[in-house]
């Protein structure tokens, strides 16, 4: 089987989803891996760049970061090829099987998908085996796409700081009402700098305007699947959970034992988190400094 | 300038889902029905700009089952102009060349989707009808509006800010969110839409090919169960921090 890999850098670097799929398409036999060069480029005109290297392969990866999933959606399209999202498993064969969420995570299930297909894949579905020979990662230039063309960058006001994006996170610490206002966040961003963790929030967090948009973690917001997620002071609505229950260990803390987050979570707990979170972070800086 | 919301219904967000018996589809039985969020988005953007701009018209169109009929009946209470359907089961490609020749029929300057909707959770029909169509998209979009000296200025939201694109003609955008909650019917609004006639036309008299390589869902479960935690109480804060930090450790390995 032949695989064509869609990098994409981040700061000069190969994202770590791009790795993870170039060590996944190895595995499934030949692979090319490509990048898109370029700043800017629109996902047409990205989509009309690969199409003529995905012609070749039996299957396209692409990491289901925010460009990723929107550059590979609209390649599957222009090749009339079967496509599924965010997938988290594959199972080769003549037809492919995949596993994928539904339902905001509500179902997981199994799609097959005749070759050639394109598929986007989540961050962190598939391992890094250590020491990976790094891909060879060729370049491919993209024309501008007709009707439409970029203007301006805006940066957000409170941009993440130069932390890592939520979606590839492999620790996160997201926080709910219970931290009762945005001036409290100190002790999310706290924790988060011990964990080298990204941040998120819930639903009504980002909703009261506490936080930006982009850290909502849930149904209208990301879908992740972290190998810890630390949750302080969200009560775990089900639009919250479906999104983060694929997280490989949960830890909720919580002042109120029956919040629903404690259903799902392997550690919680229950205590006052303005008096327990400062210790939390305390203890892990000194694990962390090997103590 | 005119727009046209392409919207879907699925099962409301605060329904419980469970798995059929035949292990691949959902029970929809007693189900509750809703406009997909994000798509309630996307008719909130759009109902937006027509508030600045009563110029603006605001169309619905969906293609689906004819319950869906409810789903552009609530489009219309919210303020949208008008509404059709196209009656009949469709998926990923298929559906995707049906809305075009739906869209085709109307010439808006303007497609909104919804990023995914929520029961697939794909993120494709909207990139596939832009497509189909021959248009530009941009995805994940938050606001919009029409640029001086023509065409329509988009704001995608991306990592760390919003990347601000130009559009110089047709323009498929797909709804990340609104910065205002989709609004609610209003009741007039509820009356008025009651009166609108929603035509109908059947998948089949769109002439769409509809063959074509598709994706399959084969089986359906359940997230695995997840519960039996360990719950930390009942004692000194410093001694659970310990006690948290150790487990993190030496159980989970995830420090």
């Amino acid at each position: 089987m032949k695989t064509l890999v869609v990098a994409e850098r981040k700061d000069g670097q190969p994202r770590r989803v791009s790795l993870e799929l170039a060590a996944k398409a190895r595995e499934l036999g030949d692979v090319e891996v490509v990048e898109i060069t370029g700043e800017r480029v629109s996902a047409g005109a990205a989509a009309a760049a690969l199409a003529t290297a995905a012609r070749g392969a039996d299957l396209v990866l692409v990491g289901a970061t925010a460009a990723g999933r929107d550059v590979a959606a609209r390649l599957a399209a222009k090749l009339g090829r079967p496509y599924a999202s965010e997938v988290t498993e594959i199972e080769p064969g003549d037809a492919l099987q995949v596993t994928r969420s539904m339902y905001a995570g509500k179902v997981r299930a199994t799609v097959r998908l005749p070759l050639p297909a394109v598929l986007s894949v989540r961050p962190n579905a598939f391992p890094l085996p250590d020491g990976a020979a790094a891909p060879q990662i060729a370049p491919l230039a993209a024309a501008p796409e007709e009707g439409l063309s970029f203007v301006r960058f805006e940066e957000a006001k409170s941009a993440g700081d130069g932390r890592i994006p939520l979606a590839e996170a492999r620790v996160i610490v997201a926080g709910g009402r219970g931290l009762r206002g945005p001036e409290n966040w100190k002790l999310v961003e706290d924790l988060a700098d011990v964990l080298g963790a990204a941040i998120g929030a819930s639903r009504a967090v980002t909703d009261a305007g506490w936080r930006p948009n982009e850290e909502q973690v849930g149904q209208t917001g990301k879908t992740v699947s972290p190998d810890l997620y630390i949750a302080l002071g969200i009560s775990g609505a089900i639009q919250h959970l479906a999104g983060m229950t694929s997280s490989k260990v949960i830890v909720a803390v919580n002042k109120d034992p029956d919040a629903d987050m404690f259903k799902v979570c392997d550690y919680g707990v229950v205590a006052d988190l303005f008096d327990f979170v400062p210790k939390l972070t305390a203890e892990i800086r000194k694990v962390k400094a090997g103590g | 300038m005119n727009i046209l919301v392409c919207l879907k219904q699925v099962p409301d967000s605060t329904v419980r889902v469970k798995v059929a018996p035949d292990a691949k589809s959902i029970v929809t039985d007693g189900i509750t029905w809703a406009i997909s969020p994000y798509d309630e988005y996307a008719i909130e953007l759009a109902l937006e700009h027509k508030d600045a701009d009563p110029g603006t018209t605001v169309s619905a169109l969906t293609v689906g089952p004819a319950r869906a009929r409810d789903a552009l009946r609530q489009a219309l209470a919210m303020g949208c102009d008008d509404a059709a359907i196209v009656v009949g089961e469709a998926a990923g490609l298929g559906l995707a060349r049906a809305l075009a020749a739906a869209v085709r029929e109307r010439t808006p300057d303007l497609v909104l989707c919804g990023r995914q909707a929520s029961d697939d959770d794909q993120g494709f029909v909207g990139m596939a009808l832009a497509e189909a169509l021959g248009w530009p998209h941009v995805a994940s979009v938050t606001a919009f509006k029409a640029a001086d000296g023509g065409g329509i200025e988009i704001w995608k939201e991306i990592e760390g800010g919003h990347e601000v694109w130009k559009a110089s003609g047709p323009v498929l955008l797909t709804v990340q969110k609104s910065a205002k909650e989709p609004r609610y019917p209003s009741l007039p609004g509820i009356m008025k839409a009651k009166k609108k006639e929603i035509p109908e036309r059947a998948l089949s008299d769109l002439g769409v090919d509809q063959a074509g390589p598709v994706a399959e869902v084969v089986a359906m479960q359940p997230p695995p169960a997840r519960g039996n935690g360990v719950i930390l109480k009942d004692a000194d804060t410093g001694a659970l921090a310990t006690e948290l930090a150790r487990r993190l450790r030496d159980e989970a390995k995830v420090l």
